[in-house]
């Protein structure tokens, strides 16, 4: 696909200065009109406007009009100036009536022999209208200047903005994957300017979202329709960050903030120190065979927590730019800092495995635990960026994508857990588990893209683009142990009694995995005149060589028996473990499938026309050819089964986009696309996890889902920033990927394998995209209706002379997908105060959070919605102050299981409980976040 | 009413001499039995390893140097009096036919070579050999149609599994360390007159399966957590006359979690075991019991005697046994400490005082007793010795309830006087379900009926044999 973007750097030649006088209407003293730039007839908003011999200037607004006051009646020369484009003079007679004009700005190219350089004017509002409207495919973008102005500082918070689509939270809140139109983040793929980074992520193919600093994007597309020249992995859509590229002059922006979470007025945020964490467990330093000793090998200090009062959250950013060498060599480097303190207070009730059954009853959850927990997160993020492009002459430039992304995460997580099954009689009474874990996770993306293009001749393009991409995960000693007691307190008196608290386990995982890809683009376009119409003939392919390392060990520390007895708990540091038998040896606890080499090659091949068939109707219709190869390695002995494995591939995707210019501000689009979804490496690899009722497993034998999607749209750019899309889709997507229970090699083993349902998943669904502006006043909303089906296995119990259990079938929606979402933003903006405010709102609609392996047990996510507010004001010149409020209603995150809720009342009440016909199992509480600073831009 | 009298001891007496005649008249036959024939006698030459089938022959000790697997479709089988000396870390599996013959003069011997048992009251579970997995275990696969231990000795077992043997077998992972694993709801386990030494997890776990579980000792059961017979979801059978001394957790324990698809629920009839000084490793606060019933389980419990266990007999509401069908009563306990007798009804829980219980839960319950709630239970201390033949009661010497784990030189065996016998209940609505083929040697060697003594050991000889 980028090989459009750049079709479009070319195509854009030459521009003309003209200035145009539509109408004139007579009214009394003062001027109106519109500034618009002449090639997209896009409001230029921001422009100046000056009268000469008057002290009079105004700025062009948001919808692209202006007004001039206080006029007498007469002849004005007024000069319109904008950054990027040539100033333009033009003489306004003011009479009787108020004169409405059009002025139109061309762009300054100060041409470099036939070459002009992209500008830099691609960041706002109009330009991302543009893009959207010309594009070849179905996209939503947003513009930097929007992003700027967004109350969110990660990408994964302001994808969450854009049409049809939500997010998935962590637990401190903070977004994390995207989800769009219903299709979880397996759907999806993420690209960095139209390149696939591969994840960080320990199981998944796909890109945590909050690893992105925002400030580093140039604009953030969504791409809902596909076409053969862009990898197929995209049946919700394909994330495009495109990062800032170099400017046209010398570019210098830099930002700093503070702020903090009001979670950490109500309690302290707790930190740990990670200086004595060995970045390498014991098996690894000294090999699987060696016996770790419990009390030497591993280390405390990461389980020492201490109070952090009211941390303070920074960030910071900087970007840098200019062009060299008579404007051949641009270069642009930006920095992103942040470091931000969240957390959650948490409840969390554990529905027990398995539902209880009674005479008459059947299939009722019961409650094993209820947690209640407190997260306090710090995460750091560094992002650094750096583009450099050399146009060498007329037809051919070349350029040098240098990205890195580092995030530190460090969470420790309190934990206090009433059992429900250990000598509970009601609330105050019974068996008490505190657990305290510290966790530190390391992220890393790098991403190197050498790109060329070239003009072979008039007709001829090409360009390519050779790729290393590498994103490393650590978890490095993560660290939890436990400590129990039982509480009493006796009904008549109130009196409360605590036994001794007793030292219980503690685990101990060290877990990191390497993604690394090597890549190769080629992409051709020959663009001929036939039959008197540029026929657009393209065609290329790419090459991917990933190579995956995954290691991960697991150790289970027991408490040491003192006098035979349980051990008695003082503090963690005089706390004695032991392993049980051979447990502490890499052969056991890191001697696993889930320490995998997987290699993934991807060779993929396309041909695609592009070609107007009326004057108005042009159609892109080709197919696309993709061949995967994968192998996997794990450290498992020759006497097991599915050690190792390969898999291939060959999918043969056509598409066609159909696209109808009913006017220059009006389209029709309507497009089908094939589209595919590989598993996961972790669902691949035949890893597996235990648990008394069902196995967690891999499975080899899983197929990738293959998509049929047809879309339809129509477009109205009404001017400005303004804009009205309203459009359908629907997907049919054969081999699903959903994890549920089977039976599988014998009677008595039930595992929860990855599989592929018998049925195809359905998904369909509307959406609907408003943006308009009235004078200083903007309305951007979004709306999307979804409805998709699945039908999966689930198991069922009742009560037939016993307990029983059998397996059903039943349909539901996907995970993750919501059948209303929508967004509603207002905004301010008064250019001439240089004010800029947003209040934005975000909605979700109940959605299955995570699907149960029982009948009628999914986890809901009740509607979710959040109000955002965000607020920049220049100061001085080039300076302007902003501020960004999440979560003004501090709304809690609830997931319900849609049941009979008995848990209301009497012996087995659970807390927090709202709603008699839904049990609530889960309760986030994030509180409001501020963050202000300061933007210098010059 | 003289007359009637007279005539009713006339009565009694021909009655009686006519039985005793009976018995004088029962047919004492002695007919030759052909030995069973041997399958392909496995030689002791040379460490085993790798697939095996075939026959260990009497008298014989072999060596496992590694992991052996008894292929689906195929027997090893273990003549009386086989020693089996594992080496360290390996584990027999099946996915076919085990059978341990052993018989009460030549027992078999699963168990490792030259390692001295420390079984001194309070030796520290940190180096007592007996927790310390000096083997893997005995783990049949889901496949496994019949396993059957008579008279064998399994010690030491409970290393962890790890990497290359876990994935051989199914639902178990590289941590995994029961001494006994059986799981197939078709299949069937028998264990009669063995023995368990120590052990890491479980000693014996069965996930699924129809069960005999007859007359068996287990002693050391389990490091810091474990149940003796730990049976899940999908199990039927009988559990009776099985002795256990000082377990981590709980010596019987029936859940009916983990149940598969199309299984039945999980359904145990126990009567007459003994359980002395149970619960004490257990780490976690409040767990460890004698009998545990839980999660959906139903069942029969019965003329158990249980002393100085650090909970009673165990009924759980979360979640909830199927308590529609549960029934006991005549279950005996002995307590040295209030701490034990506060705990004879376990706080928390749901078991329901019965009033065939001994001590008689009224003497000791307040009269509005509510269950699960906690209650003095100072009238129950040291109430009821049940006198044992060589038992200390109360424990003295300094010596601590959990520092017992072993039979040793004890005998409980019940003293002529002992309050135990005659308690037991014997009524027409509790016998063995019998879920397995009587065979003497591929299957259930008989049927015992509930005993008229409460324990394991019955005044007249029978029941526990050990």
């Amino acid at each position: 696909m980028f090989h459009q973007t750049y079709a479009s750097f070319f195509s854009k030649i030459s521009f003309f200065i003209f200035l145009s006088l539509f109408s004139i209407q007579i009214n009394a003293q003062s001027i109106k009109g519109f500034v618009t730039d002449v090639d997209t007839k896009e409001p230029l908003t921001g422009a100046t406007l000056a009268v000469k011999g008057s002290t009079q200037k105004s700025l062009v607004r948001l919808d692209g009009s202006f007004v001039l006051k206080s006029l007498q009646p007469g002849s004005y020369e007024i000069t319109v100036t904008n950054i990027g484009y040539a100033a333009v003079t033009q003489t306004v007679s003011v009479a009787a009536h108020t004169p409405v004009v059009l002025i139109s700005l061309q762009k300054d190219t100060r041409s470099l022999g036939a070459v002009t350089m992209l500008s830099s004017g691609k960041t706002d509002d109009k330009s991302a209208r543009g893009l959207e409207k010309r594009a070849d495919v179905v996209k939503n973008i947003l513009s930097q200047k929007t992003i700027e102005l967004l109350p969110d500082v990660t990408v994964a918070n302001a994808v969450q903005r854009m049409s049809g689509v939500t997010i998935q939270r962590t637990s401190s809140g903070e977004g994390r994957y995207a989800i769009i139109r219903g299709m979880d983040q397996r759907y999806n793929n993420t690209l960095v300017n139209g390149i696939k980074i591969p994840s960080p992520d320990n199981k998944y193919r796909y890109v945590p979202l909050d690893i992105f600093p925002s400030d580093l994007l140039e604009r953030l597309e969504v791409i809902k329709s596909l076409t053969p020249a862009m990898e197929a992995d995209a049946t919700g859509g394909a994330m495009n960050l495109v990062m800032k590229s170099a400017p046209d002059k010398f570019l210098l922006n830099a930002n700093i903030a503070g702020g903090y979470s009001t979670l950490f007025s109500d309690r302290d945020f707790s930190s740990f120190s990670t200086a004595a964490i060995n970045k390498q467990s014991p098996a690894e330093i000294n090999g699987n065979s060696y016996a770790a000793n419990a009390n030497n090998d591993f280390q405390k200090n990461s389980l020492l927590f201490s109070a952090k009062k009211k941390p303070v959250n920074t960030t910071l950013g900087l970007t840098v730019g200019d062009r060299f060498l008579n404007k051949r060599l641009g270069v642009l480097v930006g920095v992103s800092y942040q470091n931000i303190y969240r957390g959650s207070n948490s409840a969390f009730f554990l529905p027990n495995a398995q539902p209880t059954t009674a005479p008459g009853l059947d299939n009722i959850p019961v409650f094993s635990d209820i947690y209640k927990r407190e997260y306090s997160t710090q995460t750091s993020r560094v992002g650094i960026h750096n583009k450099i492009d050399y146009i060498l002459n007329a037809r051919n430039k070349i350029s040098l994508y240098n990205l890195y992304l580092k995030t530190n995460e460090y969470q420790s997580r309190y934990s206090v857990d009433s059992v429900l099954a250990i000598q509970r009689t009601g609330p105050g009474s019974g068996n008490v588990q505190i657990t305290n874990r510290s966790r530190w996770q390391q992220q890393s993306i790098y991403n190197a893209t050498l790109q060329g293009d070239h003009m072979l001749s008039n007709l001829f393009k090409l360009n390519w683009s050779a790729v290393y991409s590498n994103a490393v995960f650590a978890l490095p000693d993560m660290a939890d142990y436990a400590v129990d007691h039982a509480v009493f307190t006796d009904p008549s008196t109130g009196a409360v009694t605590t036994t001794q608290h007793i030292t219980q386990k503690m685990s101990r995982i060290w877990s990191h995995n390497t993604d690394q890809d090597l890549s190769g683009y080629l992409n051709m376009t020959y663009a001929p005149k036939i039959a008197n119409k540029t026929t657009e003939i393209s065609f290329g392919g790419l090459i991917r060589y990933k190579t995956r390392d995954n290691y991960d060990n697991r150790y289970t520390l027991d408490p040491v028996l003192t006098g035979g007895a349980p051990q008695a708990f003082t503090d963690i540091q005089s706390a004695q473990y032991f392993f049980k038998p051979d447990q502490g040896k890499g052969t056991v606890t890191a001697t696993t499938f889930n320490n995998y080499n997987f290699k993934e090659d991807i060779a993929s091949g396309y041909a695609q026309v592009k070609r107007a068939i009326t004057a108005k109707l042009e159609v892109l219709a080709g197919v696309r050819v993709e061949n995967t190869q994968q192998k996997y390695v794990t450290v498992m002995p020759a006497n097991i089964d599915a050690k190792e494995g390969t898999i291939n591939y060959t999918d043969i995707l056509p598409s066609v986009n159909f696209k109808y210019a009913v006017n220059d501000k009006q389209n029709i689009r309507l497009s089908y696309f094939k589209s595919i979804s590989r598993p996961s490496f972790f669902e691949i690899v035949p890893q597996q996890e235990l648990d008394e009722n069902f196995n967690v497993k891999g499975n080899p034998y899983i197929k990738h889902s293959r998509a049929d999607n047809i879309d339809l749209r129509y477009e109205l750019f009404p001017g400005a920033a303004d804009q009205f899309l309203i459009g359908a889709f629907y997907k049919n997507i054969a081999n699903p990927i959903e994890l549920y229970v089977v039976s599988a090699g014998g009677p008595s083993n039930q595992q929860i394998l990855p599989q592929n349902p018998k049925n195809n998943a359905t998904n369909y669904g509307l959406e609907m995209v408003i943006t308009k502006y009235f004078g200083s006043f903007g309305v951007s909303a979004n709306y999307t209706y979804t409805k998709s089906k699945i039908t999966t296995d689930k198991l069922y119990y009742y009560y037939d002379n016993g307990q029983k259990n059998k397996s059903v079938q039943q349909s539901r929606s996907l995970q993750g997908q919501a059948d209303n979402i929508g967004n509603i933003s207002l905004l301010y903006k008064n250019q001439k105060l240089g004010l800029d405010v947003q209040l934005a709102y975000v909605y979700t609609g109940e959605r299955i959070a995570l699907v149960s392996p029982i009948y009628n047990s999914d986890y809901k996510q009740a509607p979710y919605a959040q109000l955002d507010f965000s607020l920049e004001k220049k100061i001085v010149k080039h300076f302007s102050v902003y501020a960004k409020i999440n979560n003004l209603t501090n709304a809690p995150a609830k997931l319900y299981i849609d049941q009979t809720n008995t848990f209301r009342s009497g012996k087995d009440i659970l807390p927090d409980q709202d709603n008699d016909s839904k049990i609530l199992v889960q309760k986030d509480i994030y509180k409001v976040t501020y963050l202000a600073g300061f933007r210098y831009k010059f | 009413m003289k007359k009637i009298v007279t005539y009713l001891l006339v009565l009694f007496l021909a009655i009686g001499f006519l039985t005793g005649c009976q018995k004088a008249a029962e047919d004492k036959a002695d007919i030759y039995k052909a030995p069973l024939l041997i399958a392909q006698p496995i030689s002791d030459a040379a460490p085993l390893c790798g697939a095996i089938k075939g026959t260990m022959l009497s008298g014989k000790t072999y060596i496992i140097g590694c992991d052996i697997v008894v292929n689906k479709g195929d027997t090893l089988f273990l003549q009386p009096g086989v020693r089996i000396n594992v080496a360290t870390n390996a584990a027999i599996i099946v996915k076919g036919t085990f059978v341990s013959n052993g018989t009460q003069t030549m027992p078999n011997w699963i168990t490792v070579n030259a390692v001295v048992k420390n079984d001194t009251p309070g030796a520290d579970p940190a180096t007592d050999p007996a927790f310390s997995g000096k083997w893997k275990g005995l783990y049949a696969d889901t496949s496994c149609m019949l396993m059957v231990l008579k008279y064998t000795h399994l010690e030491f077992a409970g290393a962890a599994l790890g990497s290359t043997t876990s994935p051989l077998i199914a639902n178990t992972s590289n941590t995994s360390s029961f001494s006994v694993l059986f799981q197939n709801y078709n299949g069937s386990f028998v264990m009669e007159d063995s023995w368990t030494y120590g052990g890491v997890d479980d000693p014996v776990r069965i996930s699924s399966g129809n069960i005999a579980l007859f007359r068996n000792t287990m002693e050391k059961g389990g490091l810091n957590g474990g149940d003796g017979f730990n049976v899940k979801g999908g199990t039927v059978g009988d559990m009776a006359y099985n002795l256990f001394v000082g377990n981590a957790t709980s010596g019987q324990k029936v859940s009916n979690k983990g149940q598969p698809i199309g299984a039945p629920t999980s359904n145990v009839i126990m009567y007459n075991s003994t359980f002395i000084n149970c619960g004490y490793r257990q780490i976690q606060t409040g767990r460890g019991a004698n009998i545990n019933f839980e999660e959906g389980a139903r069942g029969k419990f019965y003329n158990n005697l249980a002393v100085n266990c650090k909970f009673g007999y165990r009924v759980v509401k979360t979640p909830v046994s199927d308590t529609a069908n549960l029934f006991y009563g005549n279950n005996y306990q002995y307590a040295d400490s209030l701490l034990v007798a506060n705990q004879f009804f376990p706080v928390g829980y749901i078991t329901r005082p019965q009033t065939t219980d001994l001590p008689l839960p009224s003497a000791y319950l307040p009269a509005n007793y509510s269950l699960g709630t906690a209650y003095n239970g100072t009238a129950a201390v040291q109430s009821g010795n049940p006198l044992f033949i060589n038992y200390p009661l109360p424990v003295t010497g300094g010596i601590k309830l959990r520092d017992i784990a072993t039979v040793g030189n004890f005998n409980f065996r019940l003293q002529a006087s002992s309050p135990c016998i005659g308690k037991g209940y014997t009524g027409f609505n509790l016998s063995p379900l019998q879920k397995v083929a009587i065979d003497p040697v591929f299957g259930v060697s008989y049927y015992p009926q509930p005993g008229v003594d409460v324990g394991c050991f019955q005044f007249n000889g029978s029941g526990n044999n050990h």
